[in-house]
């Protein structure tokens, strides 16, 4: 793995964190959002979670591409079910490690 | 109400979010070790970034060599929600000081933000947020500090059968949306596609931020439903599906 500025990373990603909670915050009477753009930002965790799920999900076990899509139907099975969401991350880890042990790892 | 009083309501109204921050704090902990981060980089970045969307959105971004400027972009993407939560939290505080401002918003998260705005009146304290932000933030660092332990202590070929964990969660949060709304489910399906296609002809991590913007931009055109807000720390098959809608 070829090395990230990890420090670099965490400090970005901080900054763009706190600035929209800190914002608001400082200046909150100000404040005019139009209804799209309110919508457009509740809708944003969806696509950003798909986006990053298809197809990462298939690269998330080094090696192993082929348990991945095992491990990816038993979660969204486990989800269209409803389990709680604790158990679905159980079963998706429980089936990949479950056919990683039987393949001899 | 004394401040104490309010300061242990505060975290008593915490306590069913510390069930759901914990397990995900592990999950973080351990595939922020696995994409590379430190075991002390991995508990400063729940210590200061505090989003567990944007925490594990980061972290898988990274085990994907994502470049930096698209995990930047990628995380302001999912974490501008807290512009509009921060608002309505202060909205309801106008009493307090530029520093307890400064501060307190450090700490808003989606759990923070559907307590403190759904908390009848005589409640909302700064006393009583701090109270919820003492107990559901030292939970997520303990989380993430858990994570870090028990990498240590697992063979590698577990570790890296844990990696498909945050995925799972993924796709446990975004389901049960695409159920409730059909063009949810399209727009999904849509991005989903998308996103897998482009990262064949450009860099992953912008077809990531591509995908993102461009299927959500579009939703948010058919999408008239006010869709309930996908759960930051991911506590959303129990409590906090209900008081979302503060308004």
């Amino acid at each position: 793995m070829d090395v990230q500025p990890y420090v670099l990373i965490i400090l970005g990603m901080w900054a763009v964190s706190y600035l929209p909670r800190l914002v608001p915050a400082l200046f909150i009477s100000k404040l005019k959002l139009s209804a799209y753009f309110k919508r457009f930002l509740d809708l944003i965790p969806y696509t950003a979670m798909t986006a990053l799920v298809f197809p990462g999900i298939f690269y998330s076990v080094p090696g192993h591409m082929e348990v991945t899509y095992f491990g990816a139907a038993a979660a969204v099975l486990s989800a269209i079910l409803r389990l709680p969401l604790a158990v679905t991350v159980v079963i998706a880890v429980g089936v990949v490690l479950g056919i990683m042990y039987f393949q001899g790892m | 109400m004394t401040a104490r009083q309010l300061f242990l309501q505060g975290m008593r109204a915490g306590i069913p979010v510390v069930f759901g921050y914990v397990p995900v704090g592990i999950a973080y902990g351990v595939s922020a070790l696995e994409a590379g981060f430190s075991p002390f980089e991995t508990i400063l970045m729940s210590c200061m970034v505090y989003s567990g969307s944007g925490q594990v959105l980061g972290v898988s971004m990274t085990a994907q060599h994502a470049g930096l400027v698209a995990i930047f972009i990628a995380t302001f993407l999912i974490n501008f929600r807290y512009f509009i939560m921060s608002a309505c939290i202060f909205s309801r505080l106008p009493g307090l000081s530029n520093l307890g401002r400064v501060l307190a918003s450090w700490f808003v998260v989606d759990e923070t933000f559907a307590i403190f705005t759904t908390a009848p009146n005589k409640l909302a304290k700064i006393s009583y947020l701090a109270g919820i932000i003492a107990l559901t933030y030292s939970s997520w660092v303990l989380g993430a500090a858990i994570g870090v332990a028990a990498h240590a202590v697992l063979p590698a070929w577990i570790s890296a059968g844990l990696g498909i964990a945050l995925y799972a969660l993924f796709i446990a949060i975004v389901v049960p949306g695409c159920k409730r709304n059909g063009r949810i489910l399209v727009m999904v399906l849509c991005c989903a596609l998308s996103c897998t296609l482009l990262s064949m002809v450009i860099d992953g991590s912008w077809a990531i931020v591509i995908s993102t913007l461009v299927c959500a931009a579009v939703g948010a055109l058919f999408i008239k439903e006010e869709p309930k807000a996908v759960d930051d720390n991911m506590t959303a098959s129990d409590n906090s599906s209900a008081s979302k809608e503060g308004k």
